[in-house]
Order: C-alpha cells, then structure tokens, then sequence
C-alpha cells in the first residue's frame, strides 16, 4: 500500500482532489450548487478584460460565496505579454499569488503554446507568483517546468472542452514516473468520471475540470459523480492495483472440488 | 370616472409592455432614466427572437412554455400599434460548420419537447430550400418551424408613438425615488399613485437582492447582398451566435454572454468574432455596412428565471435575462393579472 498524502499545492493541503471551474454553467444558482455537490476546495475563475473589481462584483461574490481557494486563470491569452498582465491583474483583483497559466497557442485548438508558456512561466515566478502552467502531456516540456520551480504541472488530457478523456495515457504515466515528487494534476479534455477516476489510478494527484460538469445534463449530479470517481481512483493508487498478467489465474482453488476434471 | 393612477418605472421592453397592457384603464406615468424614449435598456439592442425551442436548450422547460404562451400574446400587443411592426413567424434555421458538429449535435439532444413545437434534422439540400443563399454552404442543420422575431426598433418607435396619444405622461431623463410613506401608500417624487409598476432592469439593481448585470454585445450592420428568410444560429464554441435578418436588409449580430457588470464599448475581440461568424454564414457579409456595435447588461437573477415580486403596491418585474422578447407580454401579464387587469 502506498502512503495517502493530501493534495499540496505550494504547501497549501487540500483534501478533495477535484478542482472545479466556475464556467458555462446555465446559471450561477446551478453553478454554486453544482461547487457544493462536487465538495471541491478550489474552483478557478477567469478575469476578463471587462470585470475591473468594481464591474464584474456581482459575479466574483457568487464565487466568494461558496468559500472555496481561488484559483485565477488566465484564459484566453496568446501572448507571454498578456498573460503575465492579465496575472498581475488577477493578483490584484483576487488577492491571491496563484496562477494557473492558461496561454493558447492554437485558436480552435486551444492547445497550449510550450514556448510561450516557459517564457511566461519564469517570468511570473521571478514576480513571485506561485504558477500552476496548463501544459501539454509533453514530458520534456514538464521537466524544464520543473526545472524554472513550478511545484505543479497540470498537463492535459485532452483539448479544453472535448470531454475526450485521456487521450494519451501512456505520456501521462511517462510524466507521473520521471517525476514523482511533483503535484501533478489532469486539466482539461475530460467528459466522463471514469476519465478522471483513471487519472487518479495511475497516480495523478488532482484533476481540474469545467465543461463536463458545466456542461451535463445536470451539473449537480454530475459533480456529485466526480466526486465519488476522484476518490475512488485515489483509493485504488493508494491500494495499489494488482499486477496485470496475460494468463487467466482462478480467483477460486480448484483443489478438492469433485468433478474438476468434467470440463475437460 | 377618473382612472386610476399607475406609474410605470423604466420605459424599456417590459416598461413598454406594462403600459401597452394598461393605458386604456389607467392614468399612466411613465418614468424613464434615459433622456429619450427609443434607445433604453437592452430590448433596444436584442434581436427580438422568439424561440422557445431553441432556448429549451439552455433554460428550464416551463420558461420555455412561457416563451411559448408569450408568442400567443404578441400579434394581440402588436395590433394596438398605430404602425406596422414586422411580426415573422418563420421558424429559426440552425447550422454549424463541420468543426462544430458535436456542438450542433449536443444542441439536438437538449432540445426540451414543448407541445406543438417540433424540431426538423435537415440535409445540406434541405437548408439550400429554406434559405437558398447558404446552398452549398453547410451539410447538416436543424429547423425549428414554430418559431419566429420581430422588429423590436419599429416596436419601440410604435409603441411610444401610441402612448403618447393616450392618457400617458412621460419623464425622461429624470431621476425619481420611489417611496411609501406611512399608511403604506406609494410614491414617486412625492406624487402617491394607486399601483407601481417597477421595469427598471438593471436600473432596479440596487433595490433588487441578487441581481446582475449579464453583459452582451452585438452588431448591426446593413448588407444588401444578403437575404435570409428567418434568424440562422451558428453554433459557436463559446456562445450561441444569430443573425436575425430585419426589415430593409438589415441584420443583427449577437450576442457574447460574459458575467460582467461592465456596460462600457464593445471589444474588438468580440467584434471580430460576431463579424467573423456571420462572414463564415455568408460572404455577402463582407460589404455590409457596420450601422451600430453596441453592448448592454442583461438583467438577471441567479437563477437566470425571471421574478415578479409585490411588495405594498409596487409589482416589480424583472431579470428577464436573455429572454426579454421571448417572455415579456407571458410574464406581464402574469404580474398584472391578479390585480390591474
């Protein structure tokens, strides 16, 4: 068995393992509701050009509302100049030095652009901001991350929104083992519980997700199930999974059973 | 015998619709923050769409019911008007380019069933009948033929031109206070009426608990190589986008959805990407003329449901949300009912 330790991102202990946008929601009566039924602890927040604090109050206090750590985003930037504005915006607006570094290199992709995104990334963490950079599943771009002094990585699972799951499980593993001490967390591209729960087996510390609650039939019940599939997954990686074989083992003795032989 | 005095605060859509539902009954005083009458609130800059089916989508389905009830009530409003206003009934179109499909068929899938409202699944060669100059130009859609819009700058000049000839007394661009004093009566600037009838929208925000302002922005552009025959969404991987054709081959453009209270410009991000997706509709967009790019606050609750609240003669209605045209005259006449008509 392995040893259960609580989320840590930059020292700060969480224990849910699910990290919840505040996006897309049909309205945000569903969306709070939807935040509670997930028991997340962190929900992330995107600031647009448009919300200064004074106009845009009315929805952050909904956010404020529910009680949860910030997570401020910097969604829908392109370049490494307005990212690091819109973060030193996102400081002053939600009083907070994390960042999750959102920098997009392709338009109808959303993929993240890797060379932007280190530039950005040692820029924001020479001003002291704590950077949690939405990178691809990329592990050489994950290792010089890790090299500039990010403490968390959140590679994808699949483009923002595409609810696709974990497209490339085995880059995902390949990052989990070559670098073991860090927070890793799964954003983005995951549609289904099982997506999630499935990142967590295989040793993911967190996943971040929006459009699959947001966006389901019911959000509620939705963030209920991912709920339950986040901790499931972690408990498997605790329990630590059988080993896989190719050659079927009876789960039951077939010593002393009568007609044993009748099957031949 | 004399009427009874009613005041109307905020000469908006709703404003527009109370006092069209009331004036011949009432004495009516209408109070209006803007200093004119026909560019107030966000119903001046709407496309006017009335689509129950299409925002059964995204809203619960007895709002969409309402929307349905409130198509039944507009040709009644609209025939008190001393002018034409253009009332279509046309059905909406819904494309999607080849990229977006997943998004046209999520939309297919959250269509809420509503009675006497069907959905159509149309081919490329289906959408090449309804509107020939998109022939060629998407392979899938979707066809809602119950629904429909109307001109909603015609019906603010109209339905300003109709009360004015009436028992109506009009303050624009005036600040007002309304009070109780103590035997509960209700005032506005002093003067006691008999019921309020409070519109104000977002207007109304710092007496309303938990409302917002939902900022939305369009275009309107003129384009006279273009004809459509009824509003087109194009699904979009952030908003829904419509182009609502009005009379005069004009068209609006809208609209962006952000959660903010900010009513200042549009942006030229969301400029390019309304434009954009209408180029991407039609090239004939290309030598449309930009009449106005404008951006408003939708008022809204936190559950995006509209409230009627009655509080000691004051009838507050408000955060219609994105759905002022679709639910306007259902949802006064609920308000009204029980004790003004």
């Amino acid at each position: 068995m392995r040893d259960d330790k609580p989320l840590n991102i930059y020292g700060q202990r969480f224990e849910s393992r699910l990290l919840i946008g505040s996006a897309l929601y049909p309205s945000p009566q569903v969306m709070q509701e939807a935040i509670r039924a997930s028991q997340s602890q962190i929900v992330t927040v995107s600031l647009r050009r448009q919300n200064s604090v004074s106009a845009g109050d009315d929805f952050w206090q909904l956010i404020k509302d529910t009680g949860l750590t910030v997570l401020p985003n910097t969604a829908g930037c392109h370049s490494v100049k307005e990212a690091v504005t819109l973060a030193q915006m996102c400081r002053e607006v939600f009083a907070t030095d994390w960042i999750k570094l959102e920098l997009i290199g392709d338009e109808y992709n959303l993929q993240p652009d890797p060379v932007a995104l280190l530039e950005a990334t040692q820029i924001l963490l020479s001003e002291g901001f704590k950077v949690l950079p939405y990178c691809t599943d990329d592990l050489v771009l994950c290792q010089r991350l890790a090299a500039l002094g990010c403490e968390v990585l959140m590679p994808w699972g699949a483009p923002i929104g595409t609810g696709k799951g974990l497209l490339n499980p085995y880059n995902l593993s390949m990052i989990r083992q070559r670098l073991p001490d860090m927070t890793l967390i799964v954003d983005a591209g995951l549609g289904l519980p099982s997506h999630a729960c499935q990142a967590l087996e295989m040793g993911y510390d967190a996943v971040l997700l929006n459009s699959a609650i947001a966006g389901a039939g019911c959000p509620v019940k939705m963030a209920k199930a991912f709920n339950h599939a986040v901790q499931a997954g972690r408990a498997a990686y605790v329990a630590q999974a059988m080993p896989e074989k190719d050659v079927a083992a009876p789960s039951t003795p077939t010593m002393g059973m009568p007609f044993w032989h009748q099957s031949n | 015998m004399k009427k009874p005095k009613v005041a109307i605060l905020g000469f908006g859509l709703v404003g527009r619709v109370a006092a069209l539902m009331l004036h011949e009954q009432y004495q009516l005083s209408i109070f209006e923050a803007a200093p004119n009458a026909n560019d107030n609130g966000a119903g001046a800059l709407a496309a006017a769409m009335l689509a129950p089916m299409a925002e059964s989508v995204i809203c619960d389905t007895d709002i969409a019911q309402l929307g349905v009830e409130a198509m039944g009530l507009w040709p009644k409003l609209l025939a008190m008007l001393p002018s034409p206003v253009m009332y279509q009934q046309t059905g909406t179109l819904i494309v999607a380019h080849q990229q977006d499909m997943g998004d046209l068929r999520s939309f297919s899938q959250r269509l809420k069933p509503l009675a006497g409202h069907q959905a159509q699944q149309l081919t490329g060669q289906d959408i090449a009948k309804l509107e020939p100059e998109l022939a060629g130009r998407f392979h899938q859609g979707i066809y809602l033929p119950s629904e429909g819009q109307l001109d909603n700058q015609a019906f603010y000049q109209a339905s300003f031109e109709l009360l004015q000839t009436k028992d109506c007394r009009f303050y624009f661009g005036q600040s007002f206070e309304l009070q109780h004093d103590e035997h509960s009566n209700a005032l506005v600037n002093d003067e006691v009426f008999d019921w309020i009838i409070d519109c104000r929208g977002i207007g109304a925000k710092k007496q309303l608990a938990g409302l917002r302002g939902v900022r939305g922005e369009v275009a309107r552009v003129y384009a006279p190589e273009v004809t459509l025959n009824r509003p087109v969404r194009l699904m979009h991987p952030r908003y829904p986008i419509y182009i609502a054709p009005k009379p005069n081959h004009e068209f609006v453009i809208g609209a962006t959805e952000i959660e903010s209270q900010d009513d200042g410009p549009i942006t030229v991000r969301s400029t390019l990407e309304l434009l954009s997706a209408a180029y991407t509709v039609h090239s004939g967009f290309a030598e449309a003329r930009v009449m106005a790019l404008n951006a408003g606050l939708r008022p809204a609750f936190t559950d995006n449901r509209p409230k009627i609240s009655v509080n000691a003669k004051v009838i507050s209605i408000n955060g219609l949300y994105r759905h002022g045209y679709l639910l306007a005259p259902a949802v006064v006449k609920q308000a009204l009912s029980k004790e003004l008509l």
